[in-house]
């Protein structure tokens, strides 16, 4: 398990990778990370909202409700193409990142 | 199950109750429900599915921090509509409206019945009750303990609103209340344009009785104005009383001209008061010495209509020249 103070800044791009396929709703998209990441991290469901809540304010992300069956009402989310160039902004981002953290990182 | 949703209602309870965080909660508890039913699937007992739920819910701070309601500052800070202040206010509203507009209603009868009373005198059906001076006395005295009783009603219909003065800095609805507000509202739709109607019909039929009565008999026509008075004290309760509930919904849901007055508007209204609070009196002494002085009661009465027309065109010529 991987604590959430390392990932934090990631948590928004985890987020819009799972939507570059498509639309998605806020379980699917948790439960496919949790997939991903083989069980090793697992996204707080306030974790998650907040990201939500700040994505769609930055125009990252729309939502859009769908009926589900029993009437239930679901959110689902889709990227937008503002949000597709941030996730290629961080991917970049991180590339470098990696980069220069790897440079500190030796097996003792 | 239940244990996830009290969870969810004691994180959320004391968050403003806005459309944004019901929405919010409603998914949350959406997704928290799929993945215990999940993991009840995959054969965990109930307390590990609830337990497994609750521990991936995360901290409530975290989602705070991103809403508008914290982000504004200001919006936390307006005080959130109890039920019981709502319905208090919506009643208050009504109640006051109601002394309002009788008010309003007396200020009216009160020269259609001094009409009323000059013109029999002066026609001699008092006559060995009053003499045409007395009857006018009377009648101006009749008159000013209505409008005395009719200010009276003013002020303590506004003392009743006092209370409610703080929701003029803003407030938030919880959105249960608006849901049914919305609905109450909705529901007196009807009432209120019917009386919009009625009230309207009555003011545009009302100058006709004048009109018949000067033609069947020129020298009663005071009897056909009064009557005129009358109906048109009548539309103006209904405009005062069924406006002021519908104003009360419309305060309340935020809708239309109360979503923020501008400093012009306030401007606006500022000058137009005070105008109209010198204005009228002045209109009130011209009507009492024309009838005194000058024994005009059959005609003075024309100052109060001219007066209401000469303001309503103040009004717009004001707002034509502040518009360029």
């Amino acid at each position: 398990m991987i604590s959430s103070d390392v990932i934090r800044g990631y948590n928004d791009t985890l987020i819009l990778y799972m939507l570059l396929d498509g639309e998605s709703y806020g379980y699917e998209i948790s439960k496919n990370i949790r997939k991903l990441s083989d069980e090793k991290y697992i996204m707080k469901e306030t974790t998650l909202y907040s990201a939500f809540t700040r994505l769609e304010k930055n125009g990252y992300i729309d939502s859009f409700f769908l009926d589900e069956t029993f009437g239930k009402r679901r959110t689902y989310y889709r990227i937008t193409p503002l949000g597709l160039a941030y996730y290629r902004e961080k991917c970049a981002e991180w590339k470098v990142t990696q980069e220069v953290v790897n440079k500190f990182i030796k097996e003792l | 199950m239940d244990t996830i949703a009290a969870y969810l209602n004691n994180m959320f309870a004391a968050l403003p109750r806005t459309e944004q965080t019901f929405n919010l909660k409603q998914d949350l508890l959406a997704n928290m429900e799929e993945k215990y039913h999940e993991l009840k699937k995959e054969g965990k007992s109930e307390n590990e599915a609830v337990g497994i739920v609750i521990s991936e819910f995360g901290n409530i701070d975290e989602l705070i921090d991103e809403l508008d309601l914290a982000k504004g500052g200001e919006d936390t800070l307006l005080p959130l509509l109890a039920p019981e202040d709502t319905w208090s206010y919506t009643v208050a509203k009504k109640r006051a409206g109601f002394m309002v507009a009788v008010g309003v209603m007396l200020c009216m009868i009160g020269p259609a019945l001094l009409m009323v009373l000059v013109t029999l005198a002066e026609f001699g059906f008092l006559r060995g009750v009053l003499s045409e001076d007395a009857a006018g006395m009377i009648g101006v005295s009749i008159l000013l303990v209505l409008i005395a009783f009719a200010v009276g009603l003013f002020i303590y219909s506004s003392s009743i609103m006092d209370k409610y003065k703080y929701l003029q800095k803003g407030f938030n609805l919880p959105y249960f209340l608006r849901t049914e507000l919305e609905q109450r509202s909705r529901a007196f739709t009807p009432t209120y344009t019917l009386s919009l109607t009625l009230g309207i019909c009555l003011c545009v039929v009302s100058p006709v009785l004048v009109i018949v009565w000067a033609a069947v008999s020129d020298d009663t026509t005071a009897y056909g104005a009064a009557i005129m008075l009358l109906l048109i004290a009548l539309a103006v309760f209904l405009f005062i009383y069924y406006g002021t509930i519908k104003e009360s919904f419309t305060f309340l849901l935020k809708e239309g001209q109360y979503t923020e007055l501008s400093p012009e508007k306030k401007e606006e209204k500022r000058i137009m008061g005070s105008i109209a609070s010198i204005v009228w009196p002045l209109a009130t002494c011209i009507f009492l010495i024309s009838g005194f002085v000058f024994q005009r009661w059959d005609i003075n009465w024309v100052v109060f209509p001219v007066t209401g027309i000469l303001l309503g065109i103040f009004g717009s010529v004001y707002n034509l020249v502040k518009a360029r």
